[in-house]
């Protein structure tokens, strides 16, 4: 007992090495990240402030003050106020709720879309494949602004529906991105031992097809955030998305820029911290794509 | 010239390149829409939308009528200072002593821009195409002082000549009406009065129902100052100088460009950049800044009009005048125009605006929430409980979205009513007002002409301009009584009691009365301050300065 006593631990210490899975290795090399990591810190503190600034401030984003009208930043009102003495930063806080909400809803609907119909229209091939990417043909072919407003004359003027609106669009670019990654893969050695081993083809698709294509998608969900948080606004200008008095960051944007001679706080702040998202995303978005690549991973 | 390359020569020809660019940025400029038009006489027009449509016996609105303005002419016309009635189409005409009957007698030789002559029977063929019902002229109201025109447009008649209209021969028409209108003439000069050429509409489809094409460019015939020449949708429209007009060797201008620009902040930046002369708005947050700095491009007129809000009353909610009562209290009015507008505008207690021709109403409404909050409370909703939710709509515009965006939040803390807006553009908006598919609705009502009843009338239940689905017998039976009188002493008298009526029954909420607030370029001469903000063609032109201070101006004009 003793012998094996010695012997064992340093056995046991060899065969049980913790496997490490795909997500774990991915978690360590991005904590090794230092811009992804300051990256992801300004997000979540972005999104604490969004959730639970509005607590701590004196003022609603929709409480008006005519008589002071536009004014700069002051104690009472740090960032200053609107042309309607509304306090900026209340609307800032309220906006970010919005434009947070709107980026990670409308994003993933589109991602959770276009990865799946990509993937599966890229892996089957064939008659299939030439169907699903018509259907995507077509959708893409329909002008996107008429596309939105049928779906709130059909829907009516909800605030949700403009995340699915949002969403059922942007997938289209996704799914063919990951479809063409998928037709690159499918003829690789890993994708045949896999069938050679009798996997079933969900199984192929989600455990050996997705996790490889996850680097082009990572980038361009990241370029798809921003573009949701613009057609955002662009739908809130015309009637259709956000109400007055909410807000969002992409229409204080648009009403700061409008008065951005008299009032520049208006405009300066509401971009600061949009662009502040923007590079904090884009930073998050390759450090997780280094992170994830699996083929990376195996060197 | 040959150019040594050693260093010197080159730090010199750099030298001279950027003070060369210097010179071009600070004088001579890239070419501008208002350059090129100040040497060519063309005028650039910021127009706040695109048009409804272009045919006057359909379209409602005031961008319309400047653009219409151009390029149809009726038996009268304006004076450019003070829009009296001037011989336009017709030369001459005699009223009869007891002031019913009109005989004009047109000028000879007056052409349609097609070449077609000018005739009385044109004049008879439009006032019966825009009485026809199929046609639904929302404005076919304006024509029931004359004998006979209600009972036609209302189909009680099927016969024309029993209207009051009568072509006596080519060049002299008759209009009897049915009683003394003091302001006839002057009712002559609104849209629903103007002239069109039957058979050119004829040609493009039915010329009694809506939908026709003979408004696109091309097709559209007018006996105008201009023609159209140009209309790209959203774009810009060109009117051109009509060679057959019977005073052309009068016009100066050569064209006319609009330019519909629905944001007050992109047609301000616009007309800093050089590219159009007049504007149709000025930002509220711009008009403190050009007051101080460039007082001499704000232009700042006095206008018959009112900015209020219409009632859907077929609305169960607004069924109830406690409740529209209630609204109309509960606005702030002072404030909005002193922090809001800021444009000299005046809080409306009454709809009619102060002092129209003489007549301002005694009646008036009262800021005073505690009052609405108790009016709301009996009509059922204390403390604005259980009243159901309800929009503000209004067409696009950053101004219409503040003030929606105050009262929003005036009805919500005077009187705990959720309020949503609802934006939609200008043709759209109209539509969707004219189905009454709205709670309530943001309005401006210019006179058509000077004279309250443009005001009061515009409510008769029959108008079609009314859209609020109010009716009231004794409010119409007052006006149509007015319309009959010669003697203004007594029509005010009547007109006190119909506003007396209205602003107790309270369909529409008045807000502000206009000013006209707009931003014009100093080489636009001819173009007077007028109540109605009509401003003749003709008598417009451009005098572009001698190069150095035009270079002065525009330098000082970048950084108002």
């Amino acid at each position: 007992m003793p012998v094996t006593a010695t012997a064992s631990p340093a056995l046991a210490a060899d065969a049980v090495e913790p496997g490490r899975s795909l997500w774990q290795d991915a978690w360590a090399r991005l904590r090794r990240n230092r811009m992804a990591v300051i990256g992801g810190v300004v997000l979540i503190v972005l999104t604490a402030l969004s959730l639970l600034g509005p607590l701590f401030l004196a003022y609603s984003y929709e409480e008006q003050n005519l008589a002071l009208g536009a004014a700069p930043p002051s104690a009472a009102h740090l960032l200053g106020t609107d042309k309607l003495g509304r306090d900026q930063l209340a609307r800032l806080f309220f906006g970010g709720r919005v434009s947070l909400l709107v980026g990670l809803a409308a994003t993933s609907v589109s991602l959770t879309i276009g990865v799946l119909w990509g993937s599966i229209a890229g892996y089957a091939g064939g008659k299939l494949d030439a169907v699903m990417m018509r259907i995507v043909d077509i959708l893409y072919a329909l002008p996107f602004t008429i596309f939105v407003i049928l779906l709130m004359t059909v829907f009516g003027r909800n605030f949700i529906l403009l995340f699915v609106a949002i969403g059922a669009v942007e997938w289209l670019t996704m799914a063919r991105i990951v479809r063409g990654q998928v037709l690159a893969l499918k003829r690789q050695e890993f994708i045949e031992a896999a069938v050679a081993l009798g996997l079933r083809k969900s199984r192929i698709v989600l455990r050996h097809v997705v996790p490889n294509v996850l680097g082009p998608v990572m980038v361009y969900t990241t370029l798809t955030i921003p573009a949701v948080m613009l057609l955002e606004a662009f739908l809130s200008f015309l009637g259709l998305g956000v109400q007055p008095p909410m807000s969002s960051w992409g229409l204080l944007i648009k009403e700061g820029a409008e008065q951005m001679e008299e009032a520049p706080w208006l405009l300066i702040y509401p971009a600061a911290v949009f662009a502040a998202t923007l590079f904090s995303l884009n930073f998050l978005g390759d450090g997780l794509r280094d992170a994830l690549d699996v083929r990376a991973s195996k060197d | 010239m040959r150019y040594k390359t050693n260093r010197r020569s080159v730090r010199e020809l750099a030298f001279t390149a950027l003070a060369g660019l210097v010179l071009v940025a600070g004088c001579g400029k890239p070419p501008t829409l208002v350059g090129e038009g100040d040497r060519l006489q063309i005028l650039h027009r910021g127009s706040s939308s695109d048009p409804q449509e272009l045919d006057p016996h359909i379209v409602q609105g005031v961008p319309e009528h400047n653009i219409l303005q151009a390029l149809l002419e009726n038996l009268v016309t304006e004076d450019p200072t003070d829009l009296h009635p001037v011989p336009g189409q017709a030369e001459s005409w005699d009223i009869s002593p007891d002031g019913t009957t009109y005989t004009f007698h047109l000028r000879a030789g007056i052409r349609w821009s097609n070449g077609d002559p000018v005739t009385a029977h044109d004049f008879v063929r439009s006032y019966r195409r825009a009485l026809t019902p199929s046609l639904g002229c929302e404005y076919a109201y304006m024509y029931f002082v004359m004998k006979g025109a209600e009972d036609y447009y209302k189909g009680k008649t099927q016969d024309f000549s029993s209207v009051g209209a009568e072509a006596l021969d080519e060049r002299t028409l008759r209009i009897t009406l049915n009683g003394p209108v003091p302001y006839f003439l002057s009712l002559l000069n609104h849209y629903s009065w103007w002239p069109v050429h039957l058979p050119t509409i004829a040609r493009y489809g039915d010329p009694y129902q809506r939908n026709n094409r003979w408004t696109r460019p091309g097709h559209f015939v007018g006996n105008g100052p201009f023609v159209l020449e140009r209309w790209e949708v959203g774009h810009v429209i060109v009117v051109k100088k009509n060679p057959l007009y019977w005073n052309a060797a009068s016009v100066k201008l050569n064209e006319v460009h609009f330019h519909p620009i629905e944001s007050a902040d992109t047609e301000e930046r616009s007309f800093r950049s050089g590219q159009l002369h007049v504007t149709e708005q000025v930002p509220q947050s711009k008009i403190s800044v050009y007051r101080r700095d460039k007082p001499q491009l704000l232009r700042i007129d006095p206008y018959l009009g009112a900015y209020f809000y219409r009632i859907n009353t077929t609305r169960p909610q607004f069924r109830d005048k406690r409740v529209r009562q209630a609204l109309a209290m509960a606005i702030d009015r002072k404030t909005i125009v002193e922090n809001i507008t800021r444009g000299g505008q005046l809080p409306a207690y009454y709809f009619t605006p102060p002092d129209t021709v003489g007549y301002t109403s005694r009646s008036a409404i009262r800021y005073d929430p505690e009052g609405a909050r108790q009016l709301l409370a009996q009509a059922g909703y204390p403390g604005g409980k259980g009243f159901p939710p309800f929009d503000i709509l209004y067409n696009t515009s950053e101004s219409h979205k503040s003030i929606a965006e105050a009262i929003q939040q005036m009805w919500k803390r005077e009187l705990g009513i959720d309020v949503r807006l609802l934006n939609q553009e200008w043709k759209v908006y109209l539509d969707t007002e004219k189905r009454k598919d709205y709670d309530v609705s943001r309005a401006g009502w210019i006179g058509d002409y000077a004279d309250p009843s443009t005001f009061l009338e515009t409510f008769l239940a029959d108008s079609g301009n009314n859209r609020t689905g109010w009716a009231n017998a004794e409010y119409d039976r007052l006006l149509k009584e007015a319309s009959r009188l010669g003697d203004r002493e007594t029509r005010y008298e009547l007109f006190q009691k119909a506003e007396a009526i209205f602003l107790d029954e309270m369909p529409v909420i008045p807000i502000y009365h206009y000013t006209r607030v707009y931003l014009l370029r100093p080489e636009v001469r001819g173009w007077n301050a007028t109540i109605l903000d009509h401003h003749p063609y003709p008598y417009v032109w451009l005098a572009p300065r001698p190069e150095a201070s035009l270079a002065t101006a525009s330098a000082a004009a970048q950084r108002p």
